[in-house]
Parts: structure tokens; sequence; C-alpha cells
């Protein structure tokens, strides 16, 4: 059996009386992909900033062995540093690594999530999906052992949602142990190891995508899975 | 016309030298003093932040000329010591232009999208780095104006100091003025003013395309 790298239990996050996440039990595995889906509101941005403490929770207990990496729906680049600068400034300035390791490094994330050519550019100069392709390989840069992905293709337009997700693709092929909050059914389906359902605040089904695609048990499963087709 | 200038030139000389030594100390310190008071109004300490903001409250909420004369008579009365006109006057300038930048501060902070923080967090960073590296560089182009502006009402505001008898620019032309009953005095006044304003606002303009530059450009 592979190395756990999270343990969550019983976790429950309150925001005043909105009871959002209803005690969620969910363990991951080192390499593994896990895919989260379910209706806006059910509570899945909430238990994933309750992994590394965006959210703090109410009760429960996370049990991290490793260190998070988050990318964001609206990116959340620094616009007053170029890409590069995104990418170095934390594991200069956090890790203390050594300026021109961490300038090659972060050259070979560029390489690797193709925009090389950026390095030197302000983020407000590229486009969408350049902008997320950054903030994975600032994310990346701090060596994390858990990719916390919220939604990282929602605020693209649909037809550059694919350079993102190819990105996303690669680190799965490559053992990347991440946790993806998404609306890509597509990518859920031929990416993720597990997927998990949530609805209201609860895990509702899990399961391998055959399980949660072809075979859906659940009456709420099928019905978000036969809106998803409808829009 | 030679004669003209020497019977009031050095006297003016004498009181814009002293306008650019109160504009220049009341800049160079409450610029960064007001950084302090605006982290200070936003801390989770709450004292601290009552403290902060009832001095910007206090200082942005009376007269400057009130507080210029209150500190002329609180260190002679109080404190039984004697400090010049200029010095004072200097004091006084700090503290009530450090409450106005504290709000700018403030308000460019506040500016400040929630994910930048959260980026910050996720990355590791520390509260100060996040602010000094993250936050404040960022507010820096839209502080910038309202800041050019309030440096624009201190070389105006400077003229209220000889309300305590400092003699500045004001005061000296006023004197001038009496001395030589010639009213065309004035006009040389408010020419150094006019000039004194203008390069500030030709400073202004080079920095503020300096803090331009990341962002995204016109299309020509
Ligand atoms: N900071 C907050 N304060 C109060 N309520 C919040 C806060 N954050 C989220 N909520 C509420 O918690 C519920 C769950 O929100 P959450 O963002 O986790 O849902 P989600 O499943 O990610 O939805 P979406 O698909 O729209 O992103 C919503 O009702 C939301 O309004
Ligand atoms: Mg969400």
């Amino acid at each position: 059996m592979s190395q756990t790298i999270l343990k969550m239990t019983d976790i429950v996050k309150d925001f005043g009386d909105l009871r959002v996440v209803k005690g969620v039990s969910l363990t991951v595995s080192k390499g593994e992909t896990i895919a989260i889906i379910g209706p806006s509101g059910s509570g899945k941005s909430t238990l994933l900033r309750c992994i590394n403490g965006l959210n703090k929770v109410t009760s429960g207990v996370i049990e991290l062995n490793g260190e998070t990496g988050m990318v964001f729906q609206h990116f959340n680049l620094f616009p007053h540093m170029t890409c590069l600068e995104n990418i170095t400034y934390a594991p200069i300035k956090v890790k203390g690594e050594d300026k021109e390791e961490a300038r090659k490094k972060a050259m070979k994330l560029l390489e690797m999530v193709g925009l090389e050519t950026k390095a030197d550019v302000y983020p407000a100069h590229i486009s969408g999906g350049q902008k997320q392709r950054v903030a994975i390989a600032r994310a990346l840069a701090m060596n994390p052992d858990l990719m916390l992905f919220d939604e990282p293709t929602s605020a693209l337009d649909p037809e550059i949602t694919g350079e993102v997700l190819n990105v996303m693709k690669k680190l799965a092929e490559e053992h990347t142990t991440m946790i993806v909050v998404t609306h890509e059914m597509g990518f859920a389906k031929e990416v993720a190891d597990r997927v998990i359902f949530m609805n209201d605040g609860e895990i509702v089904e899990e399961g391998s995508p055959e399980d949660i695609f072809e075979n859906p048990r659940s009456e709420r499963l099928k019905a978000f899975l036969k809106s998803i087709i409808r829009s | 016309m030679a004669e003209y200038f020497s019977q009031f030139m050095p006297f003016m000389v004498t009181g814009v030298k002293t306008t650019i030594i109160l504009f220049v100390i009341t800049l160079v310190l409450s610029l960064p003093l007001g950084l302090p008071i605006a982290l200070g109004e936003r801390s989770r300490f709450k004292p601290l932040s009552w403290i902060c903001k009832f001095y910007v409250w206090v200082f942005r909420g009376t007269p400057l000329m009130l507080q210029l004369f209150f500190f002329y008579f609180f260190f002679p009365f109080t404190l039984d010591i004697t400090i010049p006109a200029l010095p004072t006057a200097c004091i006084t300038f700090v503290l009530n232009y450090a409450a106005y930048f504290a709000e700018i501060y403030r308000g460019g902070i506040n500016g400040i999208d929630r994910g930048q923080y959260e980026a910050a967090y996720v990355l590791g960073l520390s509260r100060g780095q996040t602010m000094k590296d993250i936050i404040l560089p960022q507010t820096m182009k839209t502080i910038l104006p309202p800041v050019v502006n309030e440096a624009i009402t201190l070389v105006k505001d400077t003229a209220l100091a000889s309300s305590i008898g400092v003699i500045e620019l004001m005061k000296a032309t006023q004197s001038a003025v009496n001395r030589e009953t010639d009213i065309s005095i004035f006009f040389w006044a408010a020419a150094i003013y006019l000039i004194m304003c203008s390069v500030l606002t030709l400073a202004a303009g080079r920095i503020e395309k300096y803090f331009m530059r990341y962002d995204a450009k016109e299309e020509y």
C-alpha cells in the first residue's frame, strides 16, 4: 500500500450558522489524482481550502504528510512581478533557495508548461490560459507533495481550457498527487484515478470514473450527471 | 529693474528657503510615518487599531491651523521648553500629513484583491513578506495620484505656518508688499508657488510611469 499523503476525518465547516461541509472523510495516497465534482455551492471549494488552512475547520482532523500547493480559479498571479519572478519569489524568499538555482528550475517549469518565451513578461500581457499555466508552474516550484486545483479552467474561454488541462494531465501521468475540483467531466473521466461526488456538504458517492459516470447509484448523482449533459 | 528686485528679493529668497525646508521635512517624514499608522489601523490587535484610527480622526478632523497653535503653546506650557516656530511647524505638519497619507495607504491596501493574500499564503509567505513584497508594491500606482495631490496641497499649506510666526514665502511676501507698497510682489510669490507645484507634477509623472510598467499596454 502506498504512502498516505492526506487523511481527513469527519471534517465539518460552518460559516456562521451555515454548515457548508458536513462531516467529510477522505484519504489520498501518494500519486493519486482525485477529481471532486458536484453542483455549485456543495462545499467543494470549502473542503479544498480546509486542507491548506485557507479555511479553518470547525471540527474534524486533518493529517497532512507534506506540503500543499494550490492553483486558483482566478490565477492570482502577482501582477507586479514577471512570470519568472512569480515562480522564483517563494522558493527564494520562503525556502531560501539559491537565486540562480531557483531561476533554472523556474525556466524548466516554464518549459514544461510551454511558456519559456514568457519568462520576462508581466502577467497582464499574457492570456488567461497562459496565466493559469504560469500559476501551475509557480505552485510546482515549491515542490509540493499535494497539488490542489480549484476549478482551474472555469475562468477560461472554452477553447483554451485544453492547454491548461493538458498540463494537468501531464502532471497526473508523472504521478503528481492532486485533488482537482472541476466542472470538466471529460478531464475527471479521463485523468482521475478516483472521482468524488459532493452534494450539500457531503460526499455522496466516490469511486473510479467508470463507477461514477457509467454506473451512478444515487439519485442525486444521476440527476447531477443529467444536468451536466443538458448544459 | 535691478533696483526693483534688490528691494525685496533677498527677503523673498529667505522665505522660499524656509517654505522649501518645511515642505521637504514634512514630506520626507510624514510619507513613511503614514505607513505604520495605516498598518496599525488594520491591525487585528484592537487597541492599536483604535489608537491609530483615533489619531487619524483627530488630525484630519481639526484645522491644521488649530494644530499649529496647539503645538506652539503646548511645548512651552506643558513641557516648559521653548521650541522655535519653524521646528514647531515641522512637527505639526508631519503629524498632520502622516494622518492624510495613512488614509491614502489604507485605501490602497484595501483595494488589493483578496486572492493576492491567498496566493501568498499558500506559497508560505509570512504576513510581513506578503505586505512588503506583494501588497504594498501593488498599491503604489493607486496611491501615487492622491499622494501627489496631498504634496501639492502641502506646498500651499506651508503658508499656514506664518500664523505662528514662521517667516516663509507667504509671510515674506506680505512684509515685502507692506514695506514696498507694491502689490506686484504678490505675482512673484504666486509664480514661485506655481513653479514648485509644477516641478512636483512633472516629477510625479515620471514616477507614475515607472509604476505603470507592468500594466497591460494600451494598443498603439
Ligand atoms: N467565506 C464564506 N463565508 C460565508 N459563506 C461562505 C464562504 N465561503 C463559502 N460560503 C458558502 O458555502 C457554501 C459552499 O461554498 P463553496 O464555494 O465551497 O461551494 P462550491 O462547491 O465550491 O461551489 P462552486 O461550484 O460554485 O464553486 C456556499 O453556500 C457559499 O455561499
Ligand atoms: Mg468552488
